[in-house]
């Protein structure tokens, strides 16, 4: 600004009392020039810029150290295929909580899948043990329900259980699908034997009393045993109502059955009708809570389930000469009334000896079913090893036989009875081979059928049409006979009247001499008739009289009372 | 070109400082003074100190050019932003988004931000050094160039500064909740960092040392000017 322009004339600023020492004058030819002031100033050399970086240095050692203690160990998961996992985004999850990254995706040396590095977090550097599992969680949509809809939007993560071995490990095999359970979830898993899954998967939900209590939580189908092994979790506190004798059942779908004991229909809840389910119950009695893993029989609907526990079966083999039509493969054997088995199979074979078609019918007997039974017989066995082939030996001993009868009329199902109706002595049970033949009886139906065929086929063998023809030759020749006769017979006729008229005449008689009234006959029965009156009489007086004096029989009459003397 | 000599100065003046505020001339008082470096001439009118270079500006561009690339490095290696999208965290360093937005196609985007992002700062920092350092030990070297580096990266260095408007814009804006929003990562503060030190940088250095003879007394502003001064009572004898 102008006006704070100083006057040249004017001497330059003092050299202040600030400077300790006078300033040189100015060179020559500057006089006219301003002398700035002159004041003390900083001590120091060295700028405090130098500050900045150091500080910038010590956050960077920060950062770093912070980094270092951050990273955790490096781990290699293999999975089957990278499907969903990308390196640098997909992250590895426990209990949804981020515990590390996938760094690097790199295929396996055979080309045979796929190797996840996965960085984790350094809190986290204890997953990286022996026990700890990797799966990726995808979206999983099915009928039990819906896991994993988050990936849908956010991209599929590796989830994992944590181990609590001790032992580091730095090499994983993922799993292809989530785990059975996770660890430290409260309650038990238990295995159950199948031969069929039904539809039962993944996820199934398990009932009691049609409350939902646990799920489905694996399968394995065991190709030497070909049996599948269904595993279940049983949620706390659930898991207490497994106990040993527990029975469990495949309460998939509508049990639908037709059979000889008529139609029956069972179903669980609409869900498990859907999606499968298990259900189970338990016998009453008391109950021990059955141990984690312990190992029961799945069957196939509920009866099979509460059915008295079978212990191993005897096979037997029947017989039948006739038609088993309406036997089917399951049909029940019963003893009396009491289901104690079922028919496994059915065969025709053929007798050459005799030319027949018999048919061969196997059945599987549990002779626990027959309960206290088969304890009296197996100690009154004479072999007790045999064990429950003895039993059955000594039932047919006692005359039982195998026998075909109708279930159910209306389906004309059939099923196999033992009963007591062998009347022949001498059969007995053989066994060979591990099976034991039972001798059969014929069936009450087909019993029948083969008398009426032999009545019917004695009727038919009768002659009627001979013995028509020889009644009408018989006719004829009567008849020929009765003319041949006729002037003797008008004869002997003539013979007969005159007999007549002789038999009259006797007769008229006899009525003149008997039923007149004033024959001989008649005067004389008249006379007897009135003689038979007195007698009666008389012999009146003599009972009245005995009435009174019963004595008189023994004393005689008594004398006549005195006449009293006047 | 390189070796361009400097230009005469009138011998028959005595040593001047102009002064940055108000635009008075004064005598150097203090010129050969044994305790320049301590002492400190004002303007005799406004009273803004007077000084022939920036005090220590050497020094001090060092300082900030080593404090920037020091933080450099967690600038790059940290995330400078976290988006939140409904189930899924991602955390953005520059590089990273730098590649995406190449793997994107987005190429022209790409080179912006790497030039804002990557570049710049590394020019800054590589060219700041340089001129602190030739103007000690290779004060003939290319002045030329020097000068219009130097105009260069004062002119380029707060374009850097857009990265981090970007994502301080996003992480205000867009805040929906869980469904979407974005965070500032700690990447964004050290980026934020570098490039205000290298700014600093840039303001410490005085342009005039590139045509200064490597004077260390100058270039530091510390030790009085003994040294020049024979040089300029040489150059008036």
């Amino acid at each position: 600004m102008p006006d704070d322009e100083p006057d040249p004339a004017q001497p330059p600023a003092a050299p202040g009392a600030a400077a300790p020492e006078p300033p040189r004058p100015a060179p020559a030819g500057a006089e006219e020039l301003p002398q700035p002031k002159i004041v003390e100033g900083r001590r120091w050399n060295v700028s405090l810029v130098w500050l900045l970086p150091a500080l910038a240095v010590a956050i960077g050692a920060s950062l770093l150290v912070r980094s270092v203690f951050l990273i955790g160990p490096r781990i290699d998961i293999e999975f089957a295929s990278a499907d969903g996992i990308e390196a640098g985004k997909t992250e590895v999850r426990y209990k949804e909580v981020v515990i590390g990254k996938v760094e690097s995706l790199s295929l396996r040396d055979d080309l045979n899948g796929v190797v996840v590095g996965v960085r984790l977090d350094r809190p986290a550097a204890r997953f990286a043990v022996q026990d700890t599992t990797f799966w990726v969680v995808r979206p999983r949509i099915g009928l039990a329900g819906v896991t994993g809809l988050g990936t849908l939007l956010s991209g599929a993560y590796i989830g994992t259980d944590a181990g609590v071995s001790t032992k580091a490990r730095a090499e994983f095999k993922g799993l292809e699908a989530p785990p059975f359970v996770l660890r430290g979830e409260p309650g038990k898993i238990f295995v159950l034997r199948s031969f069929d899954l039904g539809s039962l998967d993944v996820g199934s939900p398990v009932f009691y009393r049609r409350t939902k209590v646990g799920r489905v939580v694996g399968y394995t189908l065991d190709a030497e045993r070909d049996e599948l092994s269904v595993r279940v979790f049983i949620e706390a506190p659930y898991q207490r109502l497994v106990s040993e004798d527990t029975r469990f059942w495949n309460a998939s779908g509508i049990d639908l059955k037709v059979n000889a004991s008529g139609l029956t229909l069972n179903t669980q809840t609409i869900a498990s009708v859907l999606a499968g389910g298990i259900a189970f119950e338990n016998s009453s009695g008391p109950r021990r809570p059955a141990p984690e893993n312990a190992v029961f029989t799945l069957f196939a609907d509920r009866s099979a389930a509460m059915a008295p526990p079978d212990g191993l079966p005897v096979r037997i083999r029947m017989v039948f000469d006739s038609s088993v039509r309406g036997l089917a493969e399951g049909a029940a054997i019963d003893l009396f009334g009491v289901e104690i088995g079922k028919v496994t199979s059915i065969a025709l074979q053929y007798d050459a000896a005799k030319k027949r078609f018999p048919i061969e019918v196997f059945a599987d007997i549990f002779p626990q079913r027959l309960g206290p039974v088969r304890n009296a017989l197996l100690q009154a066995s004479p072999t007790p090893a045999a064990g429950d082939v003895a039993v059955l030996q000594q039932l047919v001993a006692h005359g039982v036989r195998a026998q075909l009868r109708t279930g159910n009329l209306l389906t004309s199902q059939l099923y196999v009875a033992l009963d007591v109706l062998g009347k022949e002595p001498g059969r007995s049970a053989v066994l060979s081979d591990g099976v034991l033949t039972v001798p059969t009886a014929r069936g009450t139906l087909s019993e029948i059928q083969p008398q009426i065929a032999e009545i019917v086929e004695k009727v038919s063998k009768i002659p009627f049409e001979e013995i028509g023809k020889d009644l009408r030759s018989t006719l004829a020749g009567a008849n020929a006979a009765i003319g041949r006769l006729t002037p003797e017979a008008q004869k002997a006729l003539a013979e007969v009247q005159k007999t007549l008229a002789r038999a009259q005449a006797s007769l008229d008689n006899l009525d003149r001499n008997v039923t007149d009234p004033g024959a001989p006959v008649q005067q004389n029965m008249q006379e007897t008739l009135l003689e038979l009156q007195r007698t009666a009489r008389a012999l009146r007086v003599l009972a009245d009289y005995l009435q009174q004096h019963p004595e008189s029989i023994l004393r005689g009459k008594p004398a006549d009372a005195p006449i009293p003397q006047r | 070109m390189s070796d361009r000599p400097l230009p005469p100065s009138d011998p028959g003046l005595p040593p001047l400082l102009g002064c940055e505020s108000c635009g008075l001339v004064s005598v150097d008082a203090l010129a050969g003074h044994p305790d320049r470096g301590r002492l400190v001439q004002k303007c005799s009118r406004c009273g803004h100190v007077l000084h022939d270079r920036k005090p220590m500006s050497v020094q001090r561009t060092w300082a900030f050019v080593v404090a920037a690339a020091v933080l450099y490095v967690p600038a790059n290696v940290l995330p400078i932003m976290t988006t939140v999208q409904t189930l899924k965290r991602e955390e953005h360093t520059l590089i990273g988004g730098i590649l995406q937005l190449w793997a994107d196609g987005s190429w022209g985007l790409s080179v912006i931000v790497f030039i804002a992002s990557i570049a710049v700062p590394v020019l800054k920092i590589g060219v700041l050094g340089l001129l602190a350092w030739t103007s000690r030990h290779a004060p003939a070297w290319r002045r030329l160039e020097r000068a219009k580096l130097y105009r260069l990266i004062e002119a380029v260095g707060h374009w850097s500064m857009l990265d981090v408007y970007v994502v301080v814009i996003l992480a205000a804006t867009i805040r929906f909740g869980p469904l979407a929003g974005v965070q500032v990562g700690p990447g964004l503060l050290a980026f934020a960092a570098v490039v205000v030190l290298t700014l600093f940088a840039t303001y410490a250095f005085d342009p005039k040392l590139i045509w200064d003879d490597g004077d260390p007394a100058r270039a530091d502003g510390t030790t009085a000017s003994i040294a020049t001064e024979p040089r300029h009572a040489g150059r008036r004898a």
